[in-house]
Formats: structure tokens, C-alpha cells, sequence
């Protein structure tokens, strides 16, 4: 039998912890990198390991080594405490999603978890906002500004709706927890192949609709396309990053693939049913399984569309998708009562 | 300068600019106030180049001006030479000149096409127009020996013949080009996002195209037609069935539209080209070391961008004692200062890549002290001191 303290520092720091989180982090950036360059007709990754799988680790030792230079003028503390926070704050927020447990092959639950965990999750959300904001403040670049202050603009605009979005299964479930989100997905998918239900339609459509606010909010948190302005390229330079360079971009890269598998996790765990699925196969492959499908979609989203300009994005999520939210959570109160 | 107000300066290194030219911009929060070009970054003294070497090698100079319009610049130098020499060049070797402008043109205009998806961040739209850019590409390599530099106008005709075997695989080509921009001129008028970028973006009113000196694409764009092709034909345009294309609405959306339907019209223009060919030589013989009677000559081209000119002076020699070159890009520099002011930031990038700038053929280099209204011109030497002190 495994001593608790060690079992922790295992579950901390190898299993599901630190270890397993990097290494799937960066494996979703090779599947997303690749996916999106076969849908534009390109190869992507190829030479590093197999069809390029090690290309991300090899991007990030790269980068480790190659020379950090901290501006004259940027605020020197913040600058180089930031990409640490945007690494940090996302790989915390992991550790409240259930992956699987450490004793049990079968079992699942998340490292930490306490009523009310999906409040941290969207707090640790807007902090990593906050964090990039200050990272692009403090470079004093006339372009990391401008990112920064287009990031914190739309940070006001997909907020509210991912909040009432992520809040919605919650009512469902009568829990803040995210573990028990999961449980009642688990419990309402065999209640109802026990004793199919008319009441699982309508629940099922209301999530669909979460789902979808959902991924469109996670598309702009993660700055992809179409919601990319943060760190449009042709515009403003990379944006708030345009200033890092060696170990402190490695660590922005790593904090955004992070950032990426975060989001697929929480889309997995609040719509998908998080690490449950059929007998033989043990609950981590299923959350690897569906968090790679997530990948899939947001990189997908983020191949088809032209960049939205910023004054167009906040137009769109505050005439379209704030009010949809807002129908949305009413729906669910109203079948929520009704169950 | 306001309190709100700050400068920023894109280039002259920016990935937005492929070429380094330098803007300073004024900027309300997202709003652009106003704009300051800055032109040179990038001379080459090619025209002092020119006076220094004779006309059969001033045929390869002349084509490095521009990579993409290479051919319309060789046009334009040749009809110079030509006029002076009084030389009438054979029916065949117009109609090939006709026929690799064209292509020219499409490839450029697909060019532009993917890069102006790529500075709206439609990535994917950029990998598809540039894949199938890689036909017209591959039909210039096969017809030129080159893809980018063709080397086929030369004085007195063509270099390369068209095999005649070779036509009807041409003419296939052209029809998977033909479908292909439909498809893409679908998708762009079609796709939300695109619309979103593209739609009453940097507007050039009729009345500002024509004060400001707007050339080619860019005039058409803004409900001008002009066209230097019909308005003083050259080569055989003036037997070929073809239209001047021009939108009225003056934006990025007209220009996508415009160069569109360019493409569409060029294709019939190399149909119609490789279907009608003359036969008879391909060129009359230069000798290289041929002198050209004095006298001076201007030569117009309708290059993908706008009108070209060319100026020619000859002293007899075997060398041009002046050349004078003006890009299409320079007549349209004050227009696109214009269409940036009042923008977005998030615009800069589309209005700038909507003239379909091409700034290294544009350089020049002529120092102006205004105080005293005083102009002058510096050798390689004084130049060279002249960076030395200004960098110290």
C-alpha cells in the first residue's frame, strides 16, 4: 500500500499531476498544430519523432535556451513574473478536474475538489486574463499595449457568457463542484438507459446550446481564430507578447497549450461527461479521448474564419451570443424546476 | 499631439509589410488619426545602374525591379528601346508578350489575393490561393524556363518560341485557374468573417482616386474605369475582346472584387492569345552591342498594380544616358494614406496590402531641404560618410 503523502506527491507531480498534464498539453499542441495544416493543405510538424509529435518539446527546449531579454523600459518584476502566472494559473485549474484516480483503475476524482470549485475555475479563468493584461502592460511596446488592452476589451465581452454557460449544468446538477457535475452526468446517463425519459431531451438540446456558447467563449479565452485580435499577427505584432523572448516565451507557449487542454477539460467535464465511459476501458483514456475531441473542434473553429476585427467581436458577443446565454440559463431554470 | 493621441509605427520592419517602408501612425485608442509615409528604405540606384550598362544588359536589370511584375517591366524598357530604334517587332512575338502578361497578372493578382486573406487572418483561404497559384506558376516555368524572372521580352521580339504541341495543355490549365477563382471569388463573397473585414473598409471616394493620383487596380476599385490597356493600347490589346473591370464602392471588398474579375478577363485574354497565335519569327536580331539613335521615349504598360512609366534618353551610345522609372505603387501611396485616415488599427494591415504594395520598386532617392528649396543628388562615396556622421 502506497503512504498518503507519497500517493499525493504522485498525484501531485507525475500522476495526474504536473508530468502527465505537460506531456498532454504539448501533445495537444502537435494535434492541433497538425490538424489545422492539414486542413490548409500543408503537412505541419514532420521531422521531430514520429510525423513531428516531439516538435512542441523540442520548440520549448529551444526556446529555454535562447537569449531572454527584458526591455529598458518594461516594469521589470511584473514582466517576469507574468509568463510564470500565465503558465501556473491554468495548470491549478486542471487540478480541480477529475482525470482518474490513483487507487482505483475504475475510479475518478479530481486532486483537489471542494463545493464550489467551478467559482475558482472561472476566477483562475479571468486572472489569466488579468495576467496577460499585466504582461502586456508592463513591456511598454507601443503593439503590447494595444494586445493588452484588446485582450482585457474582450475578457469583458465572452466573460459573462461563459460564466452563465458553465453555470448551467451546475443548476443541473445542484452543485458548484465540478466532481459532482461529472456524478450526476454519470447518475442521469444510467438512469436514463435504465428508464428512458422524455426529460432527458429537452436537458440534452439545453447542454448542446451550453456546449456551443461554451466552446465560442473558450475560442476568444484561448485566442484563436476567429478571436485572435490579442495577438494578431499582421496587425499588432504577436500583441502582448511581442516583447518576450527565450525562457519567458517558452513559458507563455507552454501556459497556452495548458491553457488549451484546461479548456477541453472543462468542456469535457461540464457537457461531455468528463472521464466516465463504457466498462472495459479505464477513465483516463476517455478524458484523453474526449479532451482530444474538444482540441479538435476549437482548432477546427480556428482554421475556417477570418480574424474578427475587436470592435466587431465585442458588437457580436454582447448583440448575439450575451442575450443567448441569458435565454439559455432561463431554459434551464425552467426544466430544472420542472425535473 | 492630443493626450489620448500616440504614435505608432508600422515598419519598417513589420509582418504586415513584406518589403521594409516605414508608416507613422497616429492613434486614438483603436482609431487611426492620421498617417505619415516614409518612403526609402529600400533603393537600389537601379536606374543609375542602367546608365552604366548597355541595352542587352539593361534587358536583366530592368526585370529585377519588381519580382512579381517583372515582365511588365521588361515590356515597358523594350517598347522604349524600340520606339528609338523605329523597330517594328513581328505579330507572333506581340501576341507571346500579351500572353505572359496576362499570366503575369493572374499570378500576381492570386498573389494578392492570399495575401490579403492572410492579413485578415484567414490562414487557410492564404494555403489554398497560393496552392492553386502554383498552375499558373508552373505554366510560367514551362512557357519561360523561370517562375518568378521569365527573361522572354527582348529587343525586338521574344526569346522563347510557343510550342505549338504545348497549347492545348495550356488551355486546360487556364480552365482549372478559371474554376479555381471562382470558387475562391465565392468564398469571398460569401464568408461572413471575410465580409466583416472586407466590407466599407478603407473607402477612396471617385472625386480622391482621381485628385490623389490612385492607379490601376485601386482606381478601378473607386469606380474609375481606367485601364491603360484601352486607354492607350499597346502590343495587340486593342484586338483582343476584353473589358475594363471597375466597382464603385471603393473598398477593400471592390478591390478583392476588381482583381477578381481581372483574373477571369486575363484568363480569356491567354485563351484568346494562345488560340489566335501568328505564326512568323518570334523576334528581329539586336546586336548586343547595337547603339540607339539619340532622342528621348516614354513608354506606358498596365502592369498588375497600375500604370507603369518608363522614360528613356539616348546620347547614340550603346548606353542610355537617362532612365527613369515609376512604379505603380508610388501613384498610389497618397491614396492609401487617405483611405488609412479614420480606420481601425485592426485595418492597417488589409487597406495597406489593398493597393497591392510593391515598395522596393518604388525607392528612390532625391535629398530636398526645404528650407532653401534646394535639391541634390550624392554619389556612392558622399553617401556612405553622409550614413556615417547621421548614425554616430
Amino acid at each position: 500500500m502506497i503512504p498518503p503523502v507519497l500517493s499525493s506527491l504522485i498525484q501531485v507531480f507525475i500522476f495526474p499531476g504536473f508530468i502527465f498534464i505537460l506531456s498532454y498539453a504539448m501533445f495537444c499542441e502537435w494535434v492541433s498544430r497538425k490538424f489545422v495544416a492539414r486542413l490548409q493543405n500543408r503537412v505541419g510538424p514532420l521531422y521531430t519523432g514520429w510525423e513531428g509529435i516531439l516538435q512542441p518539446l523540442a520548440d520549448s527546449i529551444k526556446l529555454l535556451a535562447k537569449e531572454d531579454i527584458t526591455p529598458k523600459a518594461a516594469d521589470k518584476f511584473v514582466f517576469a513574473l507574468m509568463p510564470v502566472a500565465v503558465f501556473a494559473l491554468p495548470l491549478t485549474a486542471i487540478f480541480l478536474i477529475p482525470i482518474q484516480s490513483l487507487t482505483n483503475l475504475w475510479g475518478y476524482s479530481p486532486i483537489v475538489s471542494f463545493e464550489g470549485d467551478l467559482i475558482i475555475v472561472l476566477f483562475l479563468l479571468s486572472v489569466i486574463i488579468l495576467s496577460i493584461f499585466l504582461a502586456g502592460w508592463s513591456s511598454a511596446n507601443r503593439f503590447g499595449i494595444i494586445g493588452a488592452t484588446r485582450a482585457a476589451l474582450q475578457m469583458l465581452a465572452y466573460e459573462i457568457p461563459l460564466g452563465i454557460a458553465m453555470i448551467g449544468p451546475a443548476i443541473f446538477a445542484r452543485s458548484l463542484s465540478i466532481g459532482k457535475i461529472v456524478e450526476w452526468q454519470a447518475q442521469s446517463m444510467h438512469n436514463f438507459l435504465s428508464a428512458p425519459n422524455l426529460m432527458a431531451i429537452p436537458v440534452a438540446l439545453l447542454l448542446a446550446v451550453g456546449f456551443i456558447i461554451c466552446t465560442v467563449c473558450l475560442l476568444a479565452e484561448l485566442e484563436l481564430r476567429p478571436f485572435d485580435s490579442p495577438e494578431a499577427e499582421t496587425e499588432i505584432v504577436h500583441g502582448w507578447q511581442v516583447e518576450y523572448s527565450g525562457k519567458k516565451l517558452g513559458l507563455l507557449r507552454l501556459g497556452h497549450d495548458v491553457k488549451l487542454v484546461l479548456a477541453s477539460a472543462l468542456l469535457t467535464s461540464l457537457f461531455l461527461g468528463g472521464p466516465i465511459g463504457p466498462w472495459p476501458i479505464p477513465p483516463v483514456v476517455w478524458f484523453l479521448l474526449k479532451t482530444a475531441v474538444c482540441v479538435l473542434i476549437l482548432s477546427n473553429a480556428s482554421a475556417l474564419f477570418a480574424r474578427l476585427r475587436i470592435d466587431q467581436m465585442l458588437g457580436g458577443s454582447w448583440r448575439y451570443l450575451a442575450p443567448l446565454s441569458i435565454l439559455y440559463i432561463m431554459a434551464v431554470q425552467i426544466i430544472a424546476g420542472l425535473m | 499631439m492630443g493626450k489620448r493621441e500616440f504614435t505608432i509605427h508600422v515598419g519598417p520592419q513589420h509582418p504586415a509589410l513584406k518589403e521594409p517602408e516605414n508608416f507613422v501612425f497616429k492613434v486614438d485608442g483603436e482609431y487611426v488619426v492620421d498617417v505619415e509615409p516614409r518612403i526609402g528604405y529600400n533603393h537600389r540606384g537601379i536606374e543609375k545602374a542602367m546608365e552604366n550598362r548597355t541595352y542587352i544588359q539593361n534587358l536583366y536589370i530592368v526585370e529585377r525591379v519588381c519580382g512579381i511584375c517583372s515582365n511588365s517591366h521588361q515590356t515597358c524598357y523594350t517598347q522604349n528601346v524600340e520606339e528609338l530604334l523605329g523597330m517594328e517587332i513581328p505579330e507572333r512575338a506581340k501576341y507571346i508578350r500579351v500572353l505572359l502578361a496576362e499570366l503575369e497578372r493572374i499570378h500576381s493578382h492570386l498573389l494578392w489575393l492570399g495575401v490579403a486573406a492572410h492579413e485578415i487572418g484567414f490562414d487557410t483561404l492564404f494555403y489554398y490561393i497560393w496552392r492553386d497559384r502554383e498552375v499558373v506558376m508552373d505554366m510560367l516555368e514551362e512557357i519561360s524556363g523561370n517562375r518568378v524572372n521569365y527573361a522572354m521580352p527582348t529587343i525586338g521580339g521574344v526569346r522563347r518560341d510557343i510550342a505549338a504541341d504545348k497549347i492545348p495543355k495550356y488551355l486546360k490549365m487556364l480552365d482549372v485557374l478559371e474554376e479555381r477563382t471562382k470558387f475562391y471569388k465565392n468564398i469571398c463573397a460569401t464568408e461572413k468573417t471575410v465580409l466583416a473585414r472586407a466590407d466599407g473598409v478603407g473607402f477612396l471616394s471617385k472625386e480622391d482616386a482621381i485628385r490623389l493620383n490612385a492607379v490601376g487596380p485601386n482606381l478601378r476599385a473607386s469606380g474609375v474605369a481606367s485601364d491603360i490597356r484601352a486607354d492607350s493600347p499597346y502590343l495587340v490589346y486593342d484586338e483582343i475582346p476584353w473589358n475594363v473591370i471597375s466597382y464603385d464602392s471603393g473598398d477593400v471588398f471592390a478591390n478583392v472584387l476588381v482583381r477578381v474579375d481581372e483574373t477571369f478577363e486575363s484568363v480569356n485574354i491567354c485563351r484568346y492569345c494562345l488560340e489566335h497565335l501568328p505564326d512568323g519569327p518570334i523576334r528581329t536580331i539586336f546586336s548586343p552591342l547595337g547603339k540607339v539613335p539619340e532622342g528621348e521615349a516614354v513608354s506606358l504598360v498596365e502592369a498588375p498594380r497600375g500604370e507603369l512609366i518608363h522614360y528613356i534618353q539616348s546620347r547614340g551610345t550603346d548606353k542610355p544616358y537617362r532612365y527613369k522609372i515609376r512604379a505603380p505603387t508610388l501613384g498610389n501611396i497618397p491614396a492609401l494614406c487617405e483611405k488609412l485616415r479614420g480606420g481601425y488599427i485592426a485595418d492597417i494591415p488589409i487597406v495597406l496590402a489593398g493597393i497591392d504594395p510593391c515598395f522596393s520598386c518604388t525607392d528612390r532617392m532625391v535629398f530636398v531641404d526645404e528650407d532653401r528649396d534646394k535639391r541634390w543628388e550624392m554619389n556612392g562615396e558622399q553617401l556612405r560618410r553622409y550614413g556615417v556622421e547621421w548614425y554616430k
